[in-house]
């Protein structure tokens, strides 16, 4: 490259340069409203939400003093263990839910997929939980998993089916209330990731499977070998949109148990929204929203990786 | 052998949608009881009896029409900002080269990493400064409508971004040639081309505002007058003895404008999860 040229590219690149910077006028217009609002509700609280964390912020003085780990400290070595006990429950909820609303989630999309003209009804039917609100699915599952005859699972199960020696108190036992929580997570959510999948399955070519079925290949090989493959990338999303949204469980926890027995059913949300909002720890509240961050940080980053290795260069 | 296959696809099928709908028809028969406290035995999966005193009661009874009027005015509020607030900001990212453009950009994106409710402190505290009096915003129908459009903007952005840069932009220059400024290209041309994906925006937001929860419940809690139908519905299950029939019926009604909305959108939902699958992909 001559000085020549060197110096023509130099000049471009200061009146692009220049550019972009008077440019700034016209884009404050746009930009700045939302930028604004960003600021003050998720960049600053963000900021402001580490310095809480290592405080003793009292709310009624609105005074806080630096206090170190000592929130940290407290969360840990708290008796009953509620943060413990948070964190295993959120990483269960993530393990035992996720799963099933990938799996089922996939075999409904492709069910549906397959009809023609009552494919509506059925697609209206599972995504009938995602347009309900939490409040309401939890209150139904309240009532049917009720620990006496009045609920609808124990008479089902003993009185109907006989599955069941006795009635269950299902929520006031730590597993058997765990396991409500469970199916109220996975039963919400398979609707959506049907719909995901059925947006995925519309990206897959029809030639492949009239090419495959030319050549003998069966239906339940058809889904192991295209639509599996193809349909990767979308369940990587359902993926962390589920494992993510594990760390965000609230509203059932709060309508179905409370987080009892003891905090055996507690999750982090719980947690946080108990410590801040009924006892005033806003410093132990924030360090609780501190570590969940870093949780799913650590989680996202596992996740990607293991998924990277595993497909390799496909996605 | 076909016919066995058939038979099992529509046994499974059948026998899913029963799972799915059994709590919602368990909701609709309890709603039309009267319970005085006393739960049935055995429990009613069908109704006994079509009857809407609980429907009355709850309607002339409770807080579920101040509910209602206060969640119609806070839902429409902040579908109406969040779509104002991020189709600027998405036309300012997709279309203006400005200076420090792009790492803006990405400090939209690395918040999105996180979940909203993790800022729920600070952001309590921020709104408890902003406005009058002790307790400034909080407690206030104002205060939650500018948090859940504040937190939406990064998000939102970032959708309505990717819509907007897909757009061919020669309708826009002809609009410069012709003298107009961004100001004219932004509502003659990029509104108009992008209302597609600006009304799926408004939908999610309606639908996301109307049963969000922790928000509501942490900013207007305290305050009776102000809370929406979800807090209220929360608040109507009492620790000791819960009227059912009366949760059921006010939980209809404050599902119907979802199914009512579901029903008439239904591609709008369905195509944008396929716009949504395609940006992640």
């Amino acid at each position: 490259m001559s000085a020549q040229t060197a110096a023509v590219l130099h000049r471009e690149k200061n009146a692009l340069r220049k550019k972009r910077i008077r440019n700034l006028r016209p884009a404050a217009f746009f930009v700045l409203p939302g930028l604004v609002l960003a600021c003050v509700f998720v960049l600053y609280p963000m900021y402001f939400n580490i310095r809480i964390s290592f405080s003793n912020y009292q709310i009624v003085q609105r005074s806080m003093s630096f206090v170190g780990l000592q929130n940290y400290i407290a969360l840990f070595t708290e008796r009953g263990d509620r943060l413990l006990l948070a964190i295993r429950n959120n990483f269960l909820y993530a393990f035992v839910t996720t799963p099933f609303i990938i799996l089922f989630g996939l075999i409904f999309a492709v069910m549906v997929n397959s009809l023609k003209r009552a494919g509506v009804f059925f697609r209206t039917c599972f995504y009938l939980p995602v347009i309900t609100s939490w409040v309401v699915v939890g209150n139904v599952f309240a009532y049917m998993f009720n620990a006496g005859q009045a609920g609808l699972m124990n008479y089902l199960l003993k009185d109907v089916f006989g599955v069941l020696d006795a009635y269950v108190p299902w929520l006031q036992r730590t597993w058997t209330a765990n396991l409500v929580i469970w199916l109220l997570g996975i039963w919400k959510n398979i609707g959506w990731a049907m719909i995901i999948y059925l947006a995925g399955l519309q990206g897959i070519s029809n030639d492949l499977y009239e090419a495959s079925s030319i050549e003998g290949a069966s239906k339940a090989q058809q889904f192991w070998y295209i639509t599996v493959p193809l349909l990767k990338s979308t369940t990587f999303y359902v993926l962390v949109n589920m494992v993510i949204g594990a760390f965000g469980v609230f509203i059932q926890v709060m309508m179905l148990t409370g987080g009892n027995p003891r905090g055996t059913t507690g999750v982090l949300q719980y947690l946080l929204y108990d410590k801040a909002f009924n006892l005033f720890e806003f410093g132990q509240g924030a360090a609780i929203g501190m570590i969940t961050a870093l949780l799913i940080l650590v989680t996202t980053v596992v996740m990607n990786s293991v998924f990277k290795t595993k497909g390799g260069n496909e996605t | 052998m076909k016919a066995v296959k058939r038979g099992i696809f529509w046994i499974v099928l059948l026998a899913a949608v029963a799972v799915f709908i059994l709590p919602f028809l368990f909701m609709v028969s309890n709603s039309f009881e009267e319970f005085s406290y006393v739960l049935p035995t055995p429990p009613r999966i069908l109704p006994s009896r079509i009857n809407f005193s609980a429907y009355e009661h709850v309607l002339t009874q409770s807080n579920l029409p101040e509910a209602a009027w206060n969640s119609v005015l806070i839902t429409l509020c902040t579908a109406f900002f969040t779509v104002l607030v991020s189709s600027l900001s998405a036309y300012g990212f997709a279309r203006i080269d400005f200076f420090g453009r792009e790492t803006l950009f990405r400090i939209y994106l690395a918040t999105l990493m996180l979940p909203g409710f993790l800022g729920i402190i600070p952001q309590f505290l921020v709104l408890q400064w902003i406005g009058p009096g002790a307790s400034g915003l909080i407690g206030t129908k104002a205060g939650l409508i500018l948090l859940y459009v504040g937190t939406g903007v990064c998000g939102n952005t970032f959708f309505l971004r990717g819509h907007m840069a897909a757009l061919p932009k020669e309708l826009e220059e002809a609009v410069l040639i012709d003298g107009g400024g961004h100001f004219t290209t932004f509502f003659r041309v990029m509104l108009p081309l992008a209302l597609p994906s600006i009304s799926t925006l408004a939908i999610f937001c309606l639908q996301g505002t109307w049963e969000e929860f922790f928000s509501a419940k942490v900013i207007l809690g305290g305050v009776q007058s102000n809370i929406t139908l979800p807090v209220l519905i929360q608040s109507l299950k009492g620790a000791h003895a819960t009227r059912w029939e009366w949760i059921f019926a006010a939980s209809i009604l404050a599902q119907l404008p979802m199914i009512l909305l579901f029903a008439v959108f239904q591609k709008r939902f369905v195509v944008s999860g396929l716009a949504e699958g395609s940006v992640k992909a």
